[in-house]
Order: structure tokens, then sequence, then C-alpha cells
């Protein structure tokens, strides 16, 4: 960090030392004075808007005799900047008296209908009117009226009424989300927030505006008279939604989930949630969750005692390794679970079974753990934190809807481009949401199917410009390969304009951010992708971790984890191959057991293993392969095939209409544990509830009971032993153990010394 | 006054999708007034003003949402913000109006100089009250606030020009003369605001383009967003 300037400063009489240029509102939190605002948010905007004047203060200047030359009118705090000799007061009776008068007339057309108001509790509006503002109001008249309550969204509910024309929403839709979809309309007394024409409110972050909302104006229809703020309680979690792994509070009342608001932590999604993290959590209260053992007699399912299906499914498996071999077993999974239930999971199916058919991944692309970035950039799928988009000179977005698939990303993308001026390309076959939200970007419209042709052509152009970064490649037999890639050919066959490409060339540097998703990792060609996006991105001199980089961003909320722990038919954990036999060695000798050296199937081997009726047992967790799978036909006709399938899952799902066992798990509001993020942060997760019925049981204990059953028992008592033993079999992880682990998580930086060590 | 808000309603419709541009009704002059005005800005979104009035011409006197839409999209930024800016300043029509606006001042001066005499007569005589259009669609009356032209009180704007010192004799002249004339609509006033914010050089430029346009076979798509 660059020093910065500090400038002497006084505060009712304090002297402190702050930033240059820091707004006094944020100076005044390090000495404990309390400043009201309402329209202020320190994440909003480079500029505040201060149209609340909630926060005014009284300020002056000290003269070089020693004397305070005051400013006539009393300045806003959240634009008023520190600048060396400032005297601030905060409480004189001139600030008290406007305090008051500025409350009196946000109240006179605030309607006083806070006992049935979702925000009464938390409301700023009504805290400052407690502390600060007048006790009686001299308004008498009738009120301002608008339209009481009324959904704008299925999520959002906007009262005209409440409003006090803070802007933070429209603020928010303008400046952070970028869709701008709120606004207000006319002016004076008759400003009113509204969408376009009333139509509806589509923004994938509404949520947040809620959130930001310092009245009742805008509160959230699937929370709305559910609870009051002061009979929840809150739980520190992680969302699931994505791999982005956001911070997000649960607050329940005793064993229901009324709301998800989301948490801060600077480096992964600062304090905003997407709508799906924000109203996708329902399904943890839902009334369909399963509650006991299933099991399959004459085609339809009875409750069973856990010790049953144990002892059904113990049998089974032995049966099947002793009639076809451990090979004849095999587990799909893992992407849901947190780190320290896939570790066990795979630690299951390698001791107590002995196999290596156990695989996470449902797309199309089951190459190994990221094999070319691992092996090229040392890097599994993500060389970028999240927090560093925003210092990346250029975004290349290739064949992603950002705001779709990861839309805490994009928030980041979109700060870069709006903060700091980053440069934005979007590479899309189709025109997508992306592109709208920022001004003009470089748009590479190719034809689908063309993807390595786009990247290759535009290697070619930086290897031409001389600008090429050639340190770890073989430069001579990269000019040979991509020789062929002549901007004429490239344009005529992805159908890019040449001049297009060549300003896409021009803008691919140093410091440039590639942002992958589900295209690229489902693409047909995924090694050849992936090989000339690492030529790309080492061309342009990103190889080296710095602000820039190669960034496949993953599905699930622990695909990153689940692989980091080895689920996945040829590596162990930290991707330490399976047939390397010193490395499996050492792993041996922690968990004092053999395993198995040939790598197994994978989900698309198992699948079609199990098609065939090859596969005896398949146990499939927390993944409704038969819906979800890239070829559900296959994953179909595989569960009807396999001789036994175990089902493990919070509902009863399509997968598990095909099994023989069902087994029901706790959500993640239920346990306790930590995720992987798509940037390899690992976050602990607490939990809130307890499971909606004494049967349904964490994954990690159904895991650890079952190898008991098998005879291999494999002792753990908590999550938290769970990873004090992974962090002895993939050294990265040794700094996540619990009782060392940072608010903000732990990044684990690989290198590629780790394998096979 | 608040609209009634039926809940089950709202929201009123799902959104448009964005990624479809609205249909486009400028015309091939406005397209080029609206590219040259855009280059006095520092970025396209600055232009909105001067676009809203090409807009108001384009649709006939008022701002119907399709208007709105049209603009957001030629200055690439969302529609709600463009509402937004067409609702706060009251000269932006954004219901239908008659194809003359009668503005009659009512502030101080003109009242103590019989504004309210002006405005009564003329709802007298054309039937309608102050913020009505009349059936036929020739005049919308309004009541307005200071015009600035106090000296000549009482006033009224219609279009482009003021007229002061007006009697009843006088008014009932002017709209039979209005009635004829082609002079002083509400789609003229929006025009002479547009030319307001083109130099004479600009305004020669896109004659000549229009006139080579023409020349041409079909011309620009008009789409330059």
């Amino acid at each position: 960090m660059a020093e910065q300037e500090l400038v002497t400063i006084e505060i009712n009489g304090i002297e402190l030392q702050v930033p240059k240029g820091e707004m006094i509102i944020e100076s005044a939190k390090r000495i404990g004075v309390d400043i009201p605002f309402f329209c202020y948010h320190p994440r909003l905007g480079k500029e505040q808007a201060a149209n609340c004047r909630m926060c005014l203060v009284e300020a002056g200047t000290k003269q070089p005799d020693g004397s305070v030359r005051m400013m006539p009118k009393p300045q806003t705090s959240c634009t008023l900047p520190a600048s060396q000799g400032l005297v601030v007061f905060t409480d004189t009776v001139a600030i008290q008296k406007a305090r008051r008068g500025i409350l009196e007339f946000l109240l006179i057309n605030h309607p006083l209908d806070c006992p049935i108001c979702d925000r009464g509790g938390e409301c700023p509006l009504q805290n400052n009117t407690l502390f600060y503002g007048p006790g009686v109001s001299r308004f008498v008249e009738e009120k301002r009226h608008l339209p009481k309550a009324f959904p704008i969204s299925d999520y959002v509910v906007l009262d005209r009424e409440r409003c006090i024309h803070c802007a933070r929403c429209t603020r928010f839709s303008q400046e952070i989300s970028g869709d701008a979809q709120l606004e207000f309309l006319k002016r004076g007394a008759d400003t009113m927030v509204s969408t376009f024409q009333n139509t509806e409110f589509t923004s994938r972050f509404s949520g947040n505006t809620i959130e930001l909302c310092p009245v009742g104006a805008l509160t959230s229809r699937v929370y709305r008279f559910r609870a009051r703020p002061w009979d929840m309680k809150s739980q520190k979690s992680i969302c699931t939604r994505c791999s982005n792994g956001c911070n997000i509070w649960l607050d329940y009342r005793p064993n229901r989930l009324v709301r998800v608001l989301g948490r801060e932590n600077e480096a992964v999604n600062e304090e905003w949630t997407c709508d799906r993290g924000k109203f996708g959590h329902e399904y943890i209260s839902s009334d369909r969750r399963l509650l006991s053992p299933l099991v399959r007699r004459d085609n339809r399912f009875v409750t069973a005692s856990w010790v049953e299906v144990y002892q059904l499914i113990a049998s089974r498996i032995r049966q099947a390794v002793e009639e076809r071999g451990a090979g004849a077993v095999g587990a799909i999974g893992g992407a849901h679970l947190s780190n320290e239930e896939a570790y066990l999971l795979q630690k299951l199916m390698r001791v107590a079974v002995g196999t290596n058919n156990i695989d996470h991944r449902l797309e199309r692309n089951q190459v190994a753990g990221g094999d070319t970035l691992l092996a090229r950039l040392g890097v599994p799928f993500t060389q970028t934190a999240i927090a560093d988009i925003e210092k990346a000179k250029t975004i290349f977005i290739f064949g992603a809807d950002l705001v779709d698939e990861q839309p805490i990303v994009f928030l980041r993308a979109r700060k870069a481009w709006f903060r700091f001026g980053a440069k934005v390309i979007i590479a899309h076959p189709e025109p997508t949401e992306t592109e709208l939200r920022f001004d003009e970007p470089l748009v590479l419209r190719y034809r689908a199917g063309t993807e390595t042709t786009l990247i290759n052509g535009l290697s070619h152009l930086i290897l031409q410009s001389g600008r090429a970064v050639t340190d770890g490649i073989s430069l001579e037999e990269l000019q040979a390969s991509l020789s062929e890639y002549t901007p004429a050919r490239v344009a005529q066959e992805t159908g890019v304009a040449e001049d297009a490409l060549r300003e896409a060339a021009n803008l691919l540097g140093e410091g440039t951010v590639i942002l992958c998703a589900g295209r690229v990792r489902n693409h047909p060609e995924y090694a050849v992708l992936a090989n000339a996006l690492v030529n790309l991105t080492l061309l342009t001199g990103n190889g080296s971790r710095g602000n820039g980089g190669l960034n496949i961003l993953l599905p699930e909320v622990n695909s990153h984890g689940a692989a980091d722990m080895g689920v996945l038919p040829d590596l162990l954990p930290g991707y330490v191959p399976v047939n390397d036999r010193e490395a499996r060695e050492r792993i041996e000798r922690i968990w004092k057991a053999s395993l198995p050296a040939e790598p197994g199937l994978s989900t698309q081997g198992m699948l079609e293993a199990a098609a065939e009726g090859k596969l005896q047992v398949l146990y499939v967790i927390g993944e409704d392969i038969a819906q979800k799978y890239h070829d559900p036909e296959l994953a179909q006709r595989a569960l009807e095939n396999a001789g036994f399938v175990i089902v493990q899952d919070l509902f009863l799902t399509d997968t598990a209409q095909y099994a023989d066992v069902v087994l029901p798990a706790a959500s993640v509001a239920e346990k306790e544990g930590t995720f992987t993020n798509t940037e390899r942060r690992v976050q602990r997760f607490w939990k809130a509830m307890n499971p909606p019925s004494p049967d349904v049981k964490p994954d990690l204990n159904i895991f650890a009971e079952l190898a008991v059953y098998l005879g291999k028992p494999l002792p753990v008592f908590s999550a938290e032993q769970v990873m004090e033993e992974i962090g002895q079999v993939f050294p990265a992880y040794a700094e996540c153990c619990y009782d060392q682990m940072p608010a903000e998580g732990v990044r684990w930086m690989p290198t590629l010394t780790d394998r096979g060590k | 006054m608040s609209e009634a808000i039926r809940l089950s309603e709202y929201p009123r419709a799902k959104r448009i999708d964005e990624r479809q541009p609205p249909e486009l009704r400028f015309s091939e002059r406005a397209v080029q007034e609206l590219e040259r005005i855009k280059r006095h800005y520092p970025n396209k979104r600055a232009a909105m003003l001067p676009a809203l009035w090409i807009a108001q011409r384009e649709y006939g006197g008022h701002l119907p949402p399709e208007a709105l839409m049209e603009v957001a999209y030629r200055l690439g930024t969302s529609y709600a913000v463009v509402e937004g800016v067409a609702t706060f300043y009251t000269m932006y029509n954004k219901r239908p109006v008659g194809r003359v606006m009668l503005e009659v001042c009512t502030n101080l001066t003109c009242s103590i100089c019989g504004g309210y005499e002006i405005l009564r007569h003329l709802e007298e005589k054309l039937g309608i009250r102050a913020g009505e259009t009349t059936p036929d669609g020739q005049f919308t009356l309004v009541e307005v606030e200071c015009l600035n032209d106090c000296g000549n009180a009482p006033v009224m704007q219609v279009g482009n020009r003021y007229f002061g010192r007006l009697t009843p004799e006088k008014v009932d002249a002017l709209l039979e003369e209005l009635k004829n004339s082609e002079e002083h609509t509400v789609v003229q006033l929006a025009d002479t605001i547009v030319q307001c914010h083109l130099s004479e050089s600009e305004r020669q430029d896109i004659e000549r383009a229009l006139a080579k346009a023409q020349a041409g076979s079909g011309g620009q798509d008009g789409q330059n967003g």
C-alpha cells in the first residue's frame, strides 16, 4: 500500500490524524463520534449524494494565528473531505436544532405506521428520530398520499408513502448493478421512486435495495410480516447458490429460516448479494424436506431406521466388492458438500470401499482437475482474486453472461470499469445482458464453436505486435502453431471484424483479467481451448499472478473444494495423481491404509458403466443427476440399470425416484464446515438451526457412520478435526484450522511443487 | 393527485427485454439532428434534454412511453432514467395534448391585471377546464406560473410566442387566428428548441445529408445507437 498523506483535524475538540480527503463522516467513526445519516453509503458511487441533510456538522479551518474561521453554514459531513487544520463540531446547539428540523421535515410525509412496518426495530429513521428528533411534530395537516405497499417484482414491495428520497436505491441500481431500473419520477413534493412505467423490477440485485433502504419503502416480499427483527437469531453462513462463496447472515426463528442478509467481506462480496442468494435459500425450511431414511420395498418408499439402511448399504457394497471387485461401486457428488464432507467421502470410497470411482463433475469438461491450467499456470482454475478484478486494466469476459452466471464477480468487473476505468471486452456469440451494463464495451460477436480460433487469432496479433511476453513458453513452437491464425482468416471464420480483433488485441496486455464460465467449461474441446487461453494469458504477461490472469469460474458452491479434496477419479487430495507411487504412499501413511493405484471412472465413465449394468452400487450425494447432468438421458439410463442406487439429498429429487435407499441430509444451515470458493478462498460456515427432524444427519456423520458399518472406521468427531487432517494431507490447507482462520477466510496459494509432494 | 392502485395489477407488465431494440420512429432528420447534438457533449447521455425535445416533436407533441424508450435506446441508457428526466421537467408533455397549447399566467402581476379573467374566458369559450384538451384536439388550456413577462401582463404563452396585454376580445381574435394557423403549435415549439441546439453550419450539414440520402436509394436505416 502506498503511503497516504495524513492531515491533522479536530472533531469536537479531539485532535486526530486521518488520511487526506477522507470524508468527515468516516473520520468521526474513528473516535466514536456518532453522526446520524440516511443517504450516505461508503460503497455507493464516486461521490455521495448528500441529499438527506442528516449528517450536517459545523466546520471551520484553523488560521495561522490560532483562531478558527467557521464556515457560515453547516456542512454535510459525508461530502466534507478532511484537510489540514479542519475543525468540526458535531453536537452544537445549532446542529441539534438542524437535525430536529430535518427529521421533522422527513416525518411530515412519512406515515407513522411503524408497528406494521417490516423495518420497525431496525429502521434508521426510527432510530435517528429517537436519538435526534423532536418529540412532537407541528404538522397537523393531511399528509401526502401515494400508493401504499404494492409489489414491483416477485421479491420487492414498494411503499411510496414511506420513501424519504435518500436515493440510495436509485444510486445502487445506476452505479453498482448498472441496470438503472429504479429512478425518481417528478420533482419536489411529488417525487417518487419508480421503475419505468411501473413495469417489473427485474434487476438481479434487487434484494440489495431492500437492505439499503433506510426506511420501510422497499421491503422484501418474501420476508414481509414473517418476523420482527428482535425475535430472530442470526448466524454467519456462506451462500450456496454459486461458486462465489458470498458471505451471508441467516436470520431464523426457531428452526425456520426467514431471511438472508448480505454479510461484509471485502475480499468476496463486499456486502452485496444477488437475488438468487438472497431469496434462494427458502428450500432450507421447506415442508418437503426428507425427514427420515427411506427404503424401496415393493416399488414404493417406506421409512426405515438408520441402522437398517446402514446395514443394507454395507451388505450391498460388500456383496458388490466380493462379486465384481471394488470397481463395481461408484460415487457421484461432492460439489455441494463442505470440504470436510467431500474429503471424508473420497476417503470412505478409497479406504473403506477401495475404489477410485468417485467424481463431483456434472459438466462435460471432465478433464482431470483443471489439468491444463494446473500444469501451465500452477493454479487449478482461477488466477485472480475476486477483489483484484477491480484493479484490472482490461477485463475480457469470454463466452460468459456474467450477470447471470457469476453475479457478484460481475459487480467487481463493473466496479473496475465504473470506478477505476478499466476497459471491457465482451466476447459472446449472442447478445447478453452483461453487455448492456457497460457503456459501449468492445463486443466480439463470434460464431459459436469458433472459440479456439478467436483466442488463437488474438494471440497471433499479440505475437505480431511485438508486445508479447515470452517467459515460460517455447516461442518458436507457438509461432508455428499460431501462424495460420491470420487476422483475415480468423475474421472470416469467427465472423468478428478484423478491426475489432485488432482493437481487442491492443487492449489485451498486462493486467488483463480473463473471465470465463460455463461455455468454456462445457466446450467440446475444452483441453484445446484451455491451452489457447493459457497461451494468451502468458503472452500478455499475466502468467505470474499479477493483477491479471485467467479465470475459469466454477459452477457449484464447492466445486473447487471438491477438486481440492480429491473427489476426482485420478487425483487424491491436493491434486496428487493416484498413480504417483511416492506421493500416494505419503497419504497412505497418514491414513494408515492402502489405496487403489489405478485411476477410477469419471462421472461419464461411471454413468456409462451403470447404463450397461456394470456398476453394482451407485452412490449419489447431493446431486440431482437425472436433471442436472449435461446428458440427462444417460444419467437416467444409468440410474435405471445400476444394481443398487443410494441417493443422499435434502429432497426426494428426480434422481431419488430411482433410488433403492434415500438418506436425508442436513442443509448448510444445519451443519458446520468450510467451502472453497472459485478463487480458492476457504471460508467457514456455522450451524444455525437444528435439522427438521432428529433423523436428518449432516453428510459428515453419514459418511463416518457408513465407514463403521463397512468395517473400516474413519475416526472423526467433528468437522474441525477433519480439517486438521486435511491440513496434513494437503499442506495448502494447513492454515485453515478453525481456530486460526481469519474472518475473511484463507485464500490458499498453490505452488507447482505442492504437486506430488 | 395519486392514481388509485389495484394491488393485483402490479407490477403492471413484465419488463421489456432490453436486448431487443424498441420500435424506432425518429425520422431521418431527427436522427441526423441527434447525431450532431450528441457531439456537443462529453457523453451521449448528456444530450438527454435536446433528445427529448426531438422526441416530443417526432411523436406529435407529447412523450408516450415509446418515445422515452426510443430516446433511451438512442442514448444507450435505461428507460427509467429517461422517464425520470422527462417527468422532472414540466415542459415535456407526458400526456397527449392538443395541437396548440394555451398557457395562461395567473401569477401575481397577471392575476392583478386580469389573468384569471382571461383564463375563465378561455374556459368558457373552449368549454373545457384548465388542464384539459378540447374534444377536437385543437387546444389544451393550462394555468401556469410566472412567464417572466410581467410588463405585458396578463400574459399567455402559445407555442413559441408570448401574447401580452390580453383582453377577452384580443383572446377571441387570437383563437380564430390560431385555429387556421400552422404557427405556434406544440410541435413547432419543440422544433424551435431543437433548432436552438444546432449551429447554422450544422443545420446546413443536415440539409446536405438529407438531400444526399434522398438522392441515394433508401439512405441509412436510422440506427446510430
